[in-house]
């Protein structure tokens, strides 16, 4: 099947600023694709980009096989957004805005919209004007959620919403992912993204610096292994793939080793008569500090 | 000082390094329009004769309705004409400025959140409002005393020290109490807007109240509060009653103020705010409807205030209309079938002025509207709309049908209130159709101004509200040109004054028709550049 959405070589310019760099990948059918990086790095203007709301200087950005600046109407037909930041009009109820929302889709108010409702614990007859952030933002999930699109995207959805409710996101994340809709989360809590997402594009200062699955990701990275053997571990340490080296005695250390030579050192490790051994895999928050810290060319933190 | 007031003086400071410039604007251009019109003055009305026959003209109930009684007695001067001709003018601008910054300084920084902010620190609750109260009162010392010494300088034949100081003083006097006024109404309700709505129409009544008793009973006009400035009798007696008035209201006013802010919370209003519906009304779809929505309340103000207006100014039409009563010598002279004809064309000739001023107020909602289209975006309540299946097309003809809509409506039932009692107030009543040709004849000017908005909004969006200049200036030549006899084309600069003498006049459909083609061509060009750029723009 092709791909939901496509990205490719896409750059924005603000004015003088660059915004964008080079921001290249591609959400197949079907799978939660998180999009991650530090504040300021391009997330939001990316989306914005995929929305139409902002004109790319250079590159395309295409979804459903359209593109995303000339086709933005009959796209939006079929995707659900929740910004950030959502600001609704101060003088509607949060209930107005969902139908609202909805109906500018085609759609109606459902029973799922209100089990929604009733999930998220809003109160929908309030004004606007006395939501809190995460208020806000519950009725434009609310609305995404009900609204059933082949792709939403989520714009750091979950910055205002309390641990309960990030919980019952997530669950309505994974519906929709057994439904067979893909989604665009773009966020900066790792491990959300680490417990939802199947790939994972890493996004600094307007490029994209890594793209693949975690499983993936991990391969190109390291992992965090913790020894005690018998004899010493002085020719371990002189090893190329083993970094970081630090012995707490001759014979107990913590080292970290890269992925693809982490058979190899257990096989010498074994010839030391290993007694105790424990291997870690890198955290989503690992790959991001060191693909963050990788500016200047330094590699280790 | 109380902690409730601490740090006000530091608010003071950064309330006047965030307006200096729109200060120096305000005052600037107040101040160098009295100056200037002063200057100008003696060499239009220098001679006994132009100052006899424009006394005469300012005392015919339609000037009066307009400008205010005219009481002063020959000799006439330069003076004595400029003091009752400027007074209620620009009484109005002074209030209007006071209303602005007024609630920029309180609801609109409450509206921002920043308020929230300042209260965080080592501010008193009552703070922003008394660093209101100072900043108001600076701005108006400062533009009382520039418009005193601009108008000595201007030195018109017969004008004093007291009568230039009087109305300088007093002008800051009158505005600083449409300034409390503000203040007040920015404590009871919850938003800018709603604060400045308010505040307009307390000013459009008492406006309104002022030309009723100043036509019919000008010893009522005492009650009308506006009218307190016309009682400073400029240049002849230059009384000093009205200026203690009010500023006796404006600390009445304060203390009010002051009182209802102590007993809110910060970010809300008088009246809590109404839960709403839990679900939506039946109506409200798509952008259009959604516009209606949210402007429903201000549409209502809007339309019937301007029925109201045109009504008020209708009911003086009896009066305006009858020659005979303010010269009985006309009746001997032109015989009653030439004094019906000369009622009719003086009324018609002050329907003309009324329409342009219908015009222009009806521009106001419209213009509003069509400004939203960025405010809302940076406001970032469309977000959420662009990413629907809305296009930029839709969106901009919504706003825009929306805008011509809503001051079309303004407009002709402001006409409409005109001609309505205005014939119940008439012997011989005039047609509504010829009423009407007004309506017609300025309504394709709405569309230009409107269509000059909508190209800003999308070619500009950094410097949409000069839009408003051309509202403002537009009333400005309509009063001031001919008082100051502007050059035909200063008149012809804004597009109400591109229109001809209706409904005196039959409508001119050549003009007609190349203005509407002009605003849709406008709004033609204002989509192209909407269209093709990024819509945040911070
Ligand atoms: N409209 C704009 N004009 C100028 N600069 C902008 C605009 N929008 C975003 N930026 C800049 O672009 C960069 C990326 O911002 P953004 O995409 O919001 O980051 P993120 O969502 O990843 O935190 C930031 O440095 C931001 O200041
Ligand atoms: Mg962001």
């Amino acid at each position: 099947m092709a791909d939901v959405l496509t990205v490719d070589h896409l750059q924005k310019k603000f004015g003088k600023f660059q915004a964008l760099k080079d921001i290249t990948f591609s959400i197949h059918p079907g799978e939660v694709f998180g999009f991650i990086g530090p504040n300021g790095a391009g997330k939001s203007t990316t989306i914005r980009t995929l929305l139409g709301i902002l004109r790319p200087t250079a590159g395309r950005a295409t979804i459903f096989g359209q593109d995303a600046w000339a086709d933005a109407v009959s796209i939006h037909k079929r995707i659900a957004y929740v910004p950030g930041d959502v600001n609704l009009w101060p003088n509607l109820s949060g209930g107005e805005v969902i139908d609202f929302l909805l109906r500018l889709n085609g759609q109606k108010h459902s029973d799922r919209t209100d089990e929604l409702i009733k999930v998220f614990a809003l109160d929908v007859r309030k004004k606007a004007r006395t939501y809190s952030k995460g208020n806000r933002q519950k009725v434009a999930l609310v609305a995404a959620f009900s609204s059933q699109a082949d792709l939403s995207i989520f714009d750091e959805p979950t910055s205002g919403l309390d641990p309960l409710m990030e919980e019952v996101f997530q669950r309505e994340v994974l519906a929709l992912k057994q439904a067979g809709k893909s989604v665009l989360l773009s966020s900066h809590i790792l491990s959300e993204v680490e417990r939802m997402c199947d790939r994972i594009a890493i996004i600094r200062q307007g490029e994209i610096i890594e793209v693949g699955s975690l499983a993936e990701m991990r391969q190109l990275s390291r992992s965090t292994v913790r020894v005690t053997t018998q004899q010493p571990l002085t020719a371990i340490e002189a090893l190329p793939s083993v970094h970081q080296f630090k012995a707490k005695t001759p014979t107990q250390a913590v080292f970290s080793v890269d992925a693809e030579a982490l058979g190899d050192t257990i096989t010498a490790l074994s010839q030391l008569g290993i007694t105790q051994l424990i291997t870690t895999p890198p955290t989503l928050e690992d790959l991001f500090l060191r693909y963050y810290n990788q500016e200047g060319g330094k590699d280790e933190q | 000082m109380s902690s409730r007031y601490a740090n006000t003086w530091a608010l003071v400071r950064l309330n006047l390094c965030h307006d200096w410039l729109k200060i120096f604007l305000w005052i600037a251009g107040l101040a160098g329009m009295m100056a200037s019109a002063a200057a100008k003055f003696e060499g239009i009305y220098g001679t006994p004769k132009a100052m006899a026959s424009i006394a005469q003209t300012l005392k015919t109930p339609a000037m009066v309705s307009l400008f205010g009684p005219f009481t002063a007695t020959p000799p006439f001067s330069s003076a004595v004409i400029y003091g009752a001709e400027m007074m209620v003018f620009m009484g109005l601008f002074a209030a209007m400025m006071n209303v602005y910054f007024a609630v920029h300084a309180t609801r609109a920084e409450e509206d921002a959140g920043t308020s929230e902010l300042i209260l965080a620190h080592a501010v008193g609750r009552q703070s922003p409002l008394l660093a209101a109260i100072i900043e108001l009162l600076m701005i108006n010392g400062v533009a009382g005393v520039l418009e005193a010494l601009g108008l000595q300088a201007a030195n018109m034949p017969g004008a004093s020290a007291t009568g230039s100081w009087l109305f300088g003083l007093g002008l800051a006097a009158f505005g600083f109490m449409f300034g409390t006024f503000s203040l007040l109404f920015a404590q009871m309700v919850s938003s800018a807007r709603a604060s400045t709505m308010l505040s307009y129409a307390w000013l459009g009544l008492l406006y309104v109240a002022r030309m009723g008793t100043d036509v019919k009973n000008p010893a009522l006009t005492w009650w009308t509060i506006f009218g307190w400035i016309e009682k400073m009798h400029l240049y002849t007696a230059n009384v000093w009653t009205p200026v203690w008035l009010m500023l006796g209201l404006s600390a009445t006013v304060l203390f009010g103020a002051v009182a209802l802010a102590n007993a809110r919370d910060i970010g809300a209003g008088l009246v809590e705010p109404r839960a709403g519906r839990s679900k939506a009304s039946r109506f409200l779809q798509g952008p259009l409807m959604l516009l209606a929505r949210l402007d429903r309340t201000s549409t209502i103000i809007w339309l019937l205030g301007l029925f109201v207006l045109g009504a008020a100014y209708g009911s003086i039409f009896g009066t305006v209309g009858d020659l005979v009563q303010s010269n009985p010598m006309l009746a001997k002279l032109l015989g009653s079938s030439g004094v019906a004809a000369a009622n009719r064309a003086v009324v018609l000739g002050l329907a003309n002025t009324l329409v342009v001023i219908f015009a222009v107020v009806a521009a106001v909602p419209a213009i509003s509207t069509l400004l939203r289209l960025n405010t809302d975006e940076r406001k970032g309540y469309l977000e959420l709309l662009h990413a629907a299946p809305v296009s930029r097309l839709h969106l901009f003809l919504s706003h825009a049908f929306e805008a011509v809509g809503v001051g079309t409506l303004a407009l002709a039932l402001g006409v409409l209130g005109m001609g309505v009692a205005g014939n119940a107030s008439m012997t011989t009543p005039i047609s509504l159709a010829r009423f009407m040709r007004g309506f017609v004849g300025y309504w394709p000017a709405l569309l230009v101004v409107c269509g000059l908005a909508a190209l800003l909004v999308g070619l500009l969006p950094r410097l949409q509200t000069l839009i408003w200049v051309v509202p403002v200036y537009g009333v400005l030549s309509m009063f001031l040109g001919p008082m100051l006899d502007f050059p035909k084309w200063a008149e012809r600069l804004s597009p109400f004054g591109w229109v001809n003498a209706v409904p005196t006049r039959a409508v001119a459909w050549p003009t007609f028709a190349r203005m509407t083609a002009l605003g849709i061509g406008l709004f033609g060009l204002a989509y192209v550049s909407y269209r093709r750029r990024d819509l945040t723009m911070n």
